[in-house]
């Protein structure tokens, strides 16, 4: 290298050298001139971090009410709740015998409410799920329980989405609209929500009557209801087509959110193909885990009803248990009653993100919500993963 | 419960803490990772919003190099037999500046010799001052492989017979040493593009650690990762299993425990004690010394002295968007872009003190480096910018979308403006990460995401060369952004490196 040069910071270039030489006492001066005053713990937006994002909250059930027969809203009570965003999701943590399991629910009220300490729930009985049924006999006023903080991305964000929302709801899907509803009402948020609630009959329609209550005093809010088992004047009959969504949409730029079960899911995304819509322009929301993987496409037919072995390692602890073909590696372990994360229970959110160290899965495709580099390196959302042989899986530690 | 004993226990898995892991596990030490969160890596990590899967902070790896040049970063990863596929970043950066009277565009190559050329295109006459700073920057590098190869204890004459212009240089700030070599006006603010990847103006930031900086990317190129720097994260966790390294997550280190000045264990959130003579942390020494050392009350007052001294560094403000055009048809044509407001670093760092100032944006197209990193006919945009101490203070719960969203809405307007493109159409996903999620994820002190201020004062050199000074505590040693060797990606992994086998010699004396 060219040695030549012979840099001149100030006049005097011996100065430099004496300065490099006092790198250390200058340092050493800074420090120990300074203040000694308490290092704060938790700066604010730690503190802000907290707040909005608690891992865990502490509830007390202080309300029950049936919103129709098979549908039941609790009021969920604390000192204090997280401020959400209208459409987000709480996952609530059951202790079934000593099974840990987690179920997510859209959080049904405003987020204002949440700055009084509460939450509302909305929780439709499932035919065979063990988990509403338990929730149904033991939930009561006074029933102390714990949930995660708010989560989830299913909510209105104006730089993306168009100006009005054309709300596709179907039985308790209707939740997380109600909350937005809410939001235009109270202020917190500002779009036109065209809800298309979809229900068998309109005693079926949970928070209707509530909902054309917020529509009489916000022009913003209207709701449409679609009655599948039964003709009612000024009521839509049918299920919810492209031409519905066309007829209430007008001519303006809309997005759809979808909300409800599987089976709206495969009906109305048909219809809404018909549309020839921009993808931004169409959201649903995770519709819970799979309950039927078997009728998947790609799911091995003879992988049916077949049982294998389940190492799990958390922690110091090594477990051995069984696991089922067509359930998740989540439930398999929930089944062994050890404490696996769960959020999302859809494969999105990867806080079930483990470990696999042998073994294979089947994954659903449409819920394989991994990244690139996890595939790579061998980790496996369990809540979307159901095994196809013997498993050993390292999951994370609650 | 029972006690588990570790040769070293390491403290966060952010890329200091999975380098240094890496480093005592190879060195066969019996090594533990702890992690808080159920990731590794920290800020390098990826996240997925519908058919996008983000890179959350890097922008690009210096150091890296490639097979027959590699750089530090490459050659250690390498020795680590790391499996990461690298992409090559096609151009340094395109640097855009807005204000009317002061406007220009520039874009310039990798490569010195290239370097120079461009910069001689774009402002004649400033090929002798730029070569002149350029061979500084390599004699300051120089220098600096030395100092480490020294471990704090360089030899006073081969410094100055060797690397004279190098001690000349130290004490100075990046403006002094560019005056100094009569670089003109306009080049000085080209070469100063990347001052916002160390987030202090180069009126006050350090020459040295600028210089190394420049020239490593100058002569190495830089690379990404080709899954998202999530890749880099696992392919060091993969290593320090396979070095029979432990590494537990969803567990908090609450406590460092010391007795009569020496480290002999930690303690989890779970209640469990681990026995260790050696902690390598990855947390912040303030954090460190003010909340979890306990035994030390002795040393309190020294490391809040030596913290108020100290500036935490710029608090983290990315957004990212998922654009459902590809970065052609949107006009998108570079991969790396500074688009500022004025080429006056000072003003904007002052201006790093105001949310809604939108001081400056460093923005990555990563479709330009890896074409297909988003599904056929989409891109990918990524916009960073800083702040400061108590510019997010007065955010709350319920105002703190719209304080992100405002800033993201004021980003689009100004990229669209700058660079005469229109992207607000085609936003399909929409996510940022603001100082509340960094301190969210990543534990940032105050969404910090940068480490204490490299000032001239407190820069590279003299945390060199005080290495030995600042060990308050017998086997606790600090890894990553907040550490000896300043902050970014690189200098996050080669600390860890430099302290794990630090670790691993004092280790060498326990007997």
């Amino acid at each position: 290298m060219d040695k030549k040069l012979n840099v001149k910071i100030k006049p005097i270039g011996l100065l430099d050298l004496l300065a490099f030489k006092k790198l250390v006492p200058n340092r050493k001066k800074k420090f120990e001139e300074a203040p000694a005053t308490e290092i704060k713990k938790t700066p604010p937006m730690n503190e802000l971090a907290a707040k909005l994002h608690p891992k865990h909250q502490k509830f007390m059930i202080t309300k029950v009410t049936d919103l129709t027969d098979s549908m039941r809203q609790f009021e969920l009570s604390s000192d204090s709740a997280a401020y959400f965003r209208a459409g987000q999701y709480i996952s609530v943590k059951l202790d079934i015998d000593g099974h840990k399991v987690t179920r997510p629910y859209s959080i049904m009220s405003s987020p204002k409410e949440a700055l009084a300490g509460k939450y509302m729930l909305g929780i439709k009985k499932a035919d065979d799920g063990f988990v509403t049924e338990y929730i149904f006999n033991n939930w009561k006023e006074g029933t102390a329980i714990e949930t995660s903080g708010p989560e989830g991305n299913f909510y209105y964000e104006d730089i993306r989405d168009a100006k009005t929302v054309i709300g596709i709801a179907g039985g308790c899907g209707i939740t997380p609209f109600f909350s937005m509803a809410q939001a235009i009402r109270d202020g917190i948020e500002d779009f036109n929500l065209c809800l298309l609630y979809g229900c068998k009959t309109l005693d079926e329609s949970a928070l209707k009557k509530e909902l054309d209550e917020i529509a009489k005093t916000d022009s913003r809010v209207k709701v449409v209801c679609v009655l599948s088992n039964e003709e009612k004047e000024g009521y839509e009959h049918g299920f919810i087509t492209a031409d519905i969504i066309k007829e209430y949409a007008g001519t303006e730029p809309y997005s759809i959110f979808m909300c409800g079960p599987q089976v709206m899911y495969d009906f109305v995304g048909k219809e809404i193909n018909k549309l020839g819509l921009e993808k931004k322009f169409v959201r649903r929301e995770l519709y819970g885990q799979i309950n039927n993987v078997e009728k998947h496409e790609g799911f091995p037919k003879d992988q049916v009803g077949k049982k294998y072995k389940l190492t799990i390692h958390i922690g110091l602890k090594t477990i051995t248990t069984e696991a089922l073909s067509t359930e998740s590696v989540l439930v398999a372990v929930e089944r062994a009653k050890v404490i696996a994360p769960s959020l999302c229970r859809t494969g999105e959110c990867g806080c079930c993100r483990s470990r696999l160290i042998s073994g294979d899965v089947f994954i659903v495709e449409d819920t394989d919500g991994r990244r690139m580099a996890d595939k790579k390196f061998g980790y496996i959302h369990i809540c979307s993963s159901f095994p196809l042989s013997d498993l050993e899986i390292e999951i994370p530690v609650v | 419960m029972s006690e588990r004993t570790y040769d070293v226990v390491v403290i966060g898995a952010g890329n200091g803490g999975l380098a240094a892991a890496a480093t005592t596990a190879q060195k066969g030490m019996k090594t533990l990772l702890i992690e808080q969160h159920t990731l590794p890596g920290g800020y390098a990590s990826s996240f997925v919003r519908g058919r996008f899967e983000f890179e959350p902070s890097l922008h690009e790896l210096c150091d890296v190099g490639k097979e027959g040049e590699w750089g530090a970063c490459g050659t250690f990863f390498k020795d680590l037999g790391l499996d990461i596929e690298w992409v090559p970043v096609p151009e340094a950066y395109r640097m855009v500046i807005t204000d009317k009277n002061e406007k220009f565009d520039v874009t310039m190559p990798f490569g010195l010799k290239e370097y120079i050329d461009k910069m001689e295109e774009y402002v004649p006459n400033s090929r002798e001052s730029v070569t002149n700073f350029f061979d500084l920057c390599q004699e300051v590098l120089d220098a600096i492989g030395y100092l480490g190869a020294s471990k704090g204890n360089p030899d006073k004459k081969v410094l100055t017979s060797k690397y004279s212009n190098f001690l000349k240089t130290a004490s100075y700030s990046v403006d002094q040493v560019e005056k100094a070599l009569k670089i003109p006006k306009k080049a000085r603010d080209i070469l100063n593009a990347y001052w916002c990847y160390l987030g202090t103006d180069t009126g006050k930031l350090g020459f040295t650690i600028y210089g190394a900086m420049m020239i490593k990317f100058l002569l190495l190129g830089a690379y990404i990762p080709k899954m998202r720097s999530h890749e880099i994260s696992l392919a060091f966790e993969k290593a320090i299993r396979d070095f029979g390294g432990d590494v537990i997550y969803g567990t908090k280190v609450e406590k460092i425990l010391v007795e009569n000045g020496s480290v002999v264990g930690i303690k989890t959130d779970k209640g469990e004690k681990i026995n260790t003579k050696h902690v390598i942390c990855n947390a912040p020494r303030h954090v460190a010394f003010g909340s979890m050392v306990e035994g030390a009350d002795e040393i309190k007052e020294k490391a809040n002295r030596e913290f108020n001294a100290r500036k935490v560094g710029g608090k983290g403000y990315v957004a990212y968007f998922g654009l459902n055009k590809t970065a052609k048809e949107l006009g998108l044509t570079d991969y790396s872009y500074f688009i500022y407001p004025t080429v006056d670093n000072k003003k904007l760092y002052s201006s790093m003190f105001e949310r809604g100032k939108n001081p400056m944006q460093a923005i990555v197209c990563l479709n330009n480096a890896i074409p297909d990193c988003s599904p056929p006919g989409t891109s990918m945009l990524t916009v960073t910018t800083l702040y400061k101490d108590g510019a997010w203070d007065d955010v709350n719960e319920t105002n703190y979308v719209q304080a992100k969203n405002d800033i993201a809405k004021d980003i689009v307007k100004n990229i669209e403006s700058a660079l005469n493109i229109k992207i607000s159409d085609a936003i399909e996903e929409f996510s940022v990460a603001s100082p509340e999620t960094f301190a969210r994820y990543a534990c940032a002190y105050d969404g910090s995401i940068y480490g204490y201020e490299s000032e001239t004062w407190d820069s590279l050199l003299p945390r060199l060369l005080m290495m030995k000074d600042d060990l308050y505590i017998n086997g606790l040693r600090f890894a990553g952004g907040f550490a000896f060797r300043c902050h970014g990606y690189s200098s996050g992994y080669m600390s860890g490196n430099t302290i794990g086998l630090l670790t691993y010699k004092d280790s060498l004396e326990d007997k």
